[in-house]
């Protein structure tokens, strides 16, 4: 960091300034650099730099937060005074069924996505390393449509194949079964709904992977190679150790992202049947669709206490799978 | 370098300004005038109907506007599936509208809320005088208007195909008149890839669509006429879940129904023979699938034990209110006199475009329909409106989470996820929840 303090310029200027401005000026320089810790004095330019992201932040994350946990404690109207309930709301939301249920169904899904999508793209990932350069960049891209596909596209997509007449009932009949009621029976619902979370995460994961592949020196391989280790022991003591951070990150955000899962389940099934796909923010948006007061402050608590949920869930696979630096660091 | 401190504050607070800048346009109060001397300005949010419908307003907004000075609507429609988040995004700005549609059953919820403003000293005496009797209360909580009625609509009518109730061996001039007779239409109906009917079978769609059924059952929906406590456990409604059950689980209803309830597209596709669904359906059968109306008889929906006299279908409908905020009531409510309750003429050109799917309020647009002999001659209209308008209820104005319990009850049941005690308990628990948490105890409507 450039400490402003001890750069030379404040001499030059005092060279040709005979009204003494800048002595006043050194003056009040030396004067700053007793005042401002050291530590603070070294890094002002990143504070300096940083500052307009932390104002932006503040106005549109911090505070907005801050006031959403004080309208949570008032039944708001915006007709009326807002009552003030104090803890009610917590309260109803922290003793509904529907709520645990939601965010039951969103682990459920979290956990038949996230480690499919883990597994699929280290899997991924480690073929694309062993190709040639032109054929990694054709399947790089292969890889990745997907990812640039509207969620709402990929979910109309899915509802086709889903039909009576679609693509999976096509192919379980193949296999003489079917035709089966994918988005409305139960059991088959939120796995229906799993498929196309998979199809859109999956490609963003592996390239991120690879990318942690490619930062592994070859070195390793070659010598596990030369001591006789097959590609499952080189990927079990090499790979998966190496990618601990990477496979940290896909793991906490492809969880948080999955858990509030919402596009998906609103057009493919709208949380049916029977709630079995009802998702945390599906289940706080259908709350906030209903008119009254009571809607509008339930789905404000209920999504503050989503947002502990996930903090919580975050906090708890950070403190298991703790990060550290790269062996090579 | 504290200049240099200063300036950066005082960057960082013009940045924070033209944010919150940026945030607060737009923001003000209801309703706004074109300037002194200029007409007052108010905005219209309609609720996205058939196409016909958007026509129809959007004529006679432009009518209005032309008509006259001191009034200029600006005429929005907002899809349905987004109303409630638009409409509380206006309200937390202050730039809802002026004049909204709403339906029956938003009026008291709306009222208890403060929402609307008063409507009997804005429309003329002879406005009210009007409307038919039987639908007068719908717009009126606690003897006072809140609500300029449009129209009523049954929820629920059976239609089916009489070419394929005759291939069934069925007659058509003979429709069932019980639920059990019905199933064994549906039964004999079902063949090859043509399902026998089609009904609500998720539970958004069951909340409503299933209010007519609820009463036929049991002559009561599933909470004490005062709104005390919970009633779904009542044994009456142990054949209303085994006919839909029986249903969905013999496969004569589709098992992945494409599209909800309200929408008569499976039947006029030809891939149900037939289909209970609101009047509405009518003016979609009649302006897309027109080649499927000779083959269509309609008739009221079954009862529970054969006997017609019986509510099976409730009356749901829309309405103009005046925001209780509007700057500009006086204006909002010459409009609504315009377009609702003024020259009959309007309202009957409005369910003439509907192909007489939906049914009027007023007496004196009666009168003027009366003289129209394509409504007179309608094959479908003579039928619902002696049949099922004139035993239909009133929507119910609780909150919709209590109708939502009940039918994630009857969808349980449906899909064998849970039997009949279970899901009635747990509808009852969830409707007792409700009634604590919103306070709805002794808060029904009366009359």
């Amino acid at each position: 960091m450039i400490d402003t303090s001890t750069q030379p310029t404040g001499q030059a200027t005092e060279a040709i300034d005979p009204s003494g401005t800048s002595r006043r000026r050194r003056g009040r320089r030396a004067k700053f650099t007793e005042e401002v810790p050291r530590h603070l004095r070294a890094h002002l330019t990143a504070y300096l730099m940083i500052t307009p992201m932390v104002v932006l932040l503040g106005i549109f994350v911090v505070w907005p937060l801050v006031y959403a946990f004080y309208l949570s404690f008032f039944e708001m109207s915006f007709y009326k005074d807002a009552e003030f309930v104090g803890f009610d709301f917590y309260k109803y939301v922290l003793t509904d069924p529907e709520f645990y249920e939601s965010l039951l169904v969103g682990l459920k899904l979290a956990l038949m996505v996230v480690p499919t999508i883990l597994v699929l793209a280290l899997l991924l990932a480690s073929f694309l390393a062993t190709l040639s350069k032109r054929m990694a960049a054709f399947m790089k891209t292969t890889v990745y449509v997907p990812a640039v596909v509207s969620s709402v596209v990929a979910a109309i997509i899915f509802v086709f194949i889903y039909q009576d007449e679609g693509f999976a009932n096509w192919f379980i009949g193949l296999f003489g079964q079917g035709p089966l009621a994918w988005l409305n029976t139960a059991s088959t619902a939120l796995p229906a709904v799993a498929v196309p979370a998979i199809w859109l995460g999956f490609g963003v994961s592996t390239l991120i992977m690879l990318a942690g592949i490619l930062d592994i020196p070859e070195s390793y391989f070659e010598s596990a190679r030369l001591d006789g280790a097959n590609f499952w022991q080189r990927t079990r003591y090499i790979t998966i150790p190496s990618l601990r951070n990477v496979i940290l990150f896909l793991l906490v955000s492809g969880l948080t992202l999955t858990i509030q899962e919402f596009q998906l389940p609103l057009v493919m099934t709208n949380g049916g049947p029977v709630n079995a796909t009802n998702t945390p923010n599906l289940y706080i948006f259908n709350s906030f669709r209903d008119a009254t007061p009571y809607a509008t402050s339930y789905s404000l608590t209920a999504a503050l206490l989503l947002f502990i949920v996930i903090g919580t869930i975050s906090l708890v696979i950070f403190r298991v799978v703790s990060s550290e630096k790269s062996s090579d660091a | 370098m504290r200049q240099r401190r200063l300036r950066i504050v005082a960057a960082a607070a013009v940045a924070a300004l033209i944010a919150l800048a940026g945030c607060s346009s737009n923001s003000g109060t209801s309703g706004s005038s074109g300037g002194s001397g200029g007409p007052a300005e108010i905005t219209f949010w309609q609720s996205q109907f058939e196409p016909y419908q958007q026509k129809w307003f959007k004529t006679y907004v432009d009518k209005f506007n032309a008509s006259q000075t001191d009034v200029k609507v600006k005429y929005q429609v907002v899809p349905g599936d987004t109303w409630q988040q638009k409409l509380k995004a206006a309200q937390a700005a202050g730039t809802q509208p002026d004049v909204a549609t709403t339906n029956y059953g938003g009026i008291p919820a709306g009222v208890a809320n403060g929402q609307f403003a008063e409507l009997d000293g804005l429309l003329p005496d002879k406005a009210w005088s009007d409307i038919k009797s039987n639908v007068g209360g719908f717009v009126q909580v606690g003897g006072k208007h809140y609500a300029y009625p449009m129209l009523v609509e049954p929820s629920t009518v059976l239609y089916y195909r009489t070419d394929l109730v005759k291939a069934a061996g069925l007659d058509p001039n003979a429709p069932p008149k019980t639920w059990d007779e019905l199933l064994t239409w549906a039964e004999k109906l079902t063949k090859g890839k043509v399902k026998g009917m089609t009904i609500a079978s998720v539970a958004p769609d069951l909340g409503w669509s299933s209010w007519g059924l609820q009463y036929n059952a049991c002559g009561h929906l599933p909470i004490n006429d005062d709104w005390s406590a919970a009633n779904a456990k009542d044994p009456c409604y142990t054949k209303l879940f085994e006919f839909y059950q029986t249903l969905f689980q013999k496969g004569w209803i589709p098992q992945q129904p494409k599209v909800g309830y309200p929408d008569a597209t499976p039947y006029g596709q030809g891939q149900v023979a037939m289909m209970a669904n609101g009047s509405w359906a009518v003016g979609q059968l009649k302006q897309t699938f027109p080649a499927m109306i000779k083959n269509t008889a309609v008739a009221p929906f079954p009862s529970i034990d054969g006997d017609p006299s019986k509510p099976t279908a409730t009356l749901g409908g829309w309405t103009l209110t005046v925001d209780a905020k509007s700057k500009h009531k006086e204006a909002a409510a010459k409009f609504i006199e315009y377009l609702l309750a003024g020259d009959p003429a309007i309202m009957a050109d409005f369910f003439r475009q509907s192909g007489f799917s939906k049914y009027t309020v007023r007496t004196s647009v009666d009168q003027a329909l009366a003289k129209d002999p394509a409504a007179t001659s309608d094959p479908f209209m003579k039928v619902i409106t002696d049949k099922v308008v004139a035993t239909g209820k009133a929507e119910p104005a609780y909150p919709f989470d209590i109708s939502l319990a009940f039918a994630t009850a009857i969808e349980s049941v449906m899909k064998g996820k849970s039997d009949i005690p279970a899901a009635t308990q747990k509808a009852s628990d969830a409707i007792d929840r409700v009634i604590k948490q919103q306070r709805l105890k002794g808060t029904a409507p009366k009359g």
